[in-house]
């Protein structure tokens, strides 16, 4: 575990804390991943095929809504992270990147709202888990949970965007997303950070019962 | 530090590279023409043979860039070049590109089509030091996030956009976790990552098959290929 303590930086464990605070993150990211409806990872590419009904349902603009939300929820959470003091310079350039990305997601997303004519929404007054900030692993916790989420999120909306010319931005931020999983999974040291060969896709209900605890709809 | 200064583009410039007619340029299907209309959801009368015959063809260029780096990973492997660090990533990358090749394999068959080969490959110099095939590897998972993100928009049967999606997602995080590898930071570091056209990709496999253009496969009569 020593690589893991370097890639994340000046933390000092308290042992008995982090792990206390690691477990409960653990419980509650469990709780949200399995209303999520995330777990077992030997996902078939099939199961995707019909997860995009939800999203067709509630058409392109509520989709690019909760999107736009999702990415502001994100943004916020590493800018948050990013200013603990918490973490080292490799982490620091690297969760200031992805609140970057997200940033500019947000932005692109908002610029789409534009082009259909539809309200960007109010930022939301995020909540996060008590300790969320606290220390690092069980920030990268909460980092691992979330960006599963959108990355969900995205993938069980394409199908309901053929044909729109929002599917293609919507799987550039797909693709962002996966890859800030990736680079999360390295900074909690987990080897190899690629464990997955297929990424998973989530119905709309899934997402949303993931994001409430989070101050999201 | 400084904050990396990021041009957020519009949804027009992130389908750029993608219009159906360049993808397919070089893969003539009679009536591949035939796209979704502006519906978000196809309707049934919407999902045309011709769609899925199109879908085959861009379903078999994927098997091909499967096939590709399955076989690079597996020949890195055997080249006995990679260091500690690298060999679990390595050998789970290995595996996901095989799983991707069978389940290319299983969606194909199931709508009609027949798959393509597995071609012969050349890696020449990128098997002969740990720099040179990570080098290399970068190349390839960035080149096959674009070849994906390029083609999804002219994908017509959710199904085959579905499998897609959750492929070239794992792509993605192949980039970073060999960007890790080559001592990228932060190894993270694309906010859009970019859809390339089908003449990007294939300049820059080519070099892997010798010059030679892949086979493109699709249904034997494009009257069977099934809509997925």
């Amino acid at each position: 575990m020593s690589e893991v303590e370097s890639r994340i930086g000046s933390v000092t464990f308290d042992r008995d804390v982090s792990r206390r605070n690691f477990l409960k993150t653990a419980a509650w990211a469990g709780a949200a991943l399995s209303a999520a409806g995330i777990g077992g990872f030997g996902v078939a590419v099939r199961k995707a095929h019909a997860v995009h009904e939800g999203y067709a349902a509630a058409g392109p603009v509520a989709i690019v809504q909760l999107a736009y939300q999702l990415e502001l929820l994100e943004g916020t959470f590493y800018a948050e992270g990013v200013n603990t003091g918490l973490f080292n310079d490799y982490a620091v350039t690297q969760l200031a990147a992805i609140r970057d990305h997200e940033m500019a997601h947000a932005d692109a997303l908002a610029g789409i709202l534009g082009e259909l004519g539809a309200a960007v929404p109010a930022t939301p007054n995020f909540t996060f888990p008590e300790g969320t900030f606290g220390d690092a692993v069980t920030f990268l916790g909460i980092a691992a949970t979330l960006e599963p989420v959108g990355i969900g999120a995205y993938q069980g909306a394409a199908p309901a965007l053929i044909g729109s010319e929002y599917l293609s931005p919507a799987l550039s931020i797909h693709n962002a997303e996966c890859m800030h999983w990736n680079a999360i999974k390295i900074l909690q040291g987990v080897v190899p950070p690629n464990n997955v060969a297929f990424e998973e896709a989530l119905p709309l209900e899934e997402v949303q019962a993931a994001a409430a605890p989070f101050g999201l709809g | 530090m400084d904050n990396q200064v990021i041009n957020v583009p519009g949804a027009e410039t992130l389908a750029r590279p993608q219009s159906r007619k360049n993808f397919l340029k070089s893969l003539a299907v009679a009536g591949a023409g035939a796209t979704a209309a502006a519906a978000i959801i196809p309707s049934k009368a919407n999902a045309q043979y011709a769609g899925a015959a199109a879908d085959l063809e861009i379903a078999n260029f994927a098997l091909t860039l499967e096939y590709l780096e399955s076989e690079f990973y597996a020949q890195g492997l055997q080249a006995g070049i990679l260091s500690s660090n690298s060999l679990p990533i390595v050998e789970a990358t290995l595996d996901h590109e095989n799983q991707h090749v069978e389940a290319l394999i299983g969606l194909i068959t199931e709508a009609g089509g027949t798959p393509v080969a597995k071609p012969e490959f050349m890696f020449g110099d990128a098997l002969t030091s740990e720099s040179a095939f990570l080098n290399t590897s970068a190349t390839l998972e960035i080149t096959g996030v674009g070849a994906y993100l390029g083609a999804a928009p002219m994908i017509s049967g959710p199904a085959v956009l579905a499998a897609a999606g959750s492929i070239v997602g794992v792509e993605g995080e192949h980039v970073v976790a060999i960007n890790s590898l080559l001592g990228v930071v932060p190894p993270a570091n694309m906010a859009f990552p970019e859809a390339l056209s089908q003449d990007v990709v294939l300049e820059a496999i080519a070099p892997f098959l010798g010059g030679a253009m892949p086979e493109t496969g699709g249904p034997s009569d494009p009257g069977t290929a099934r809509a997925l």
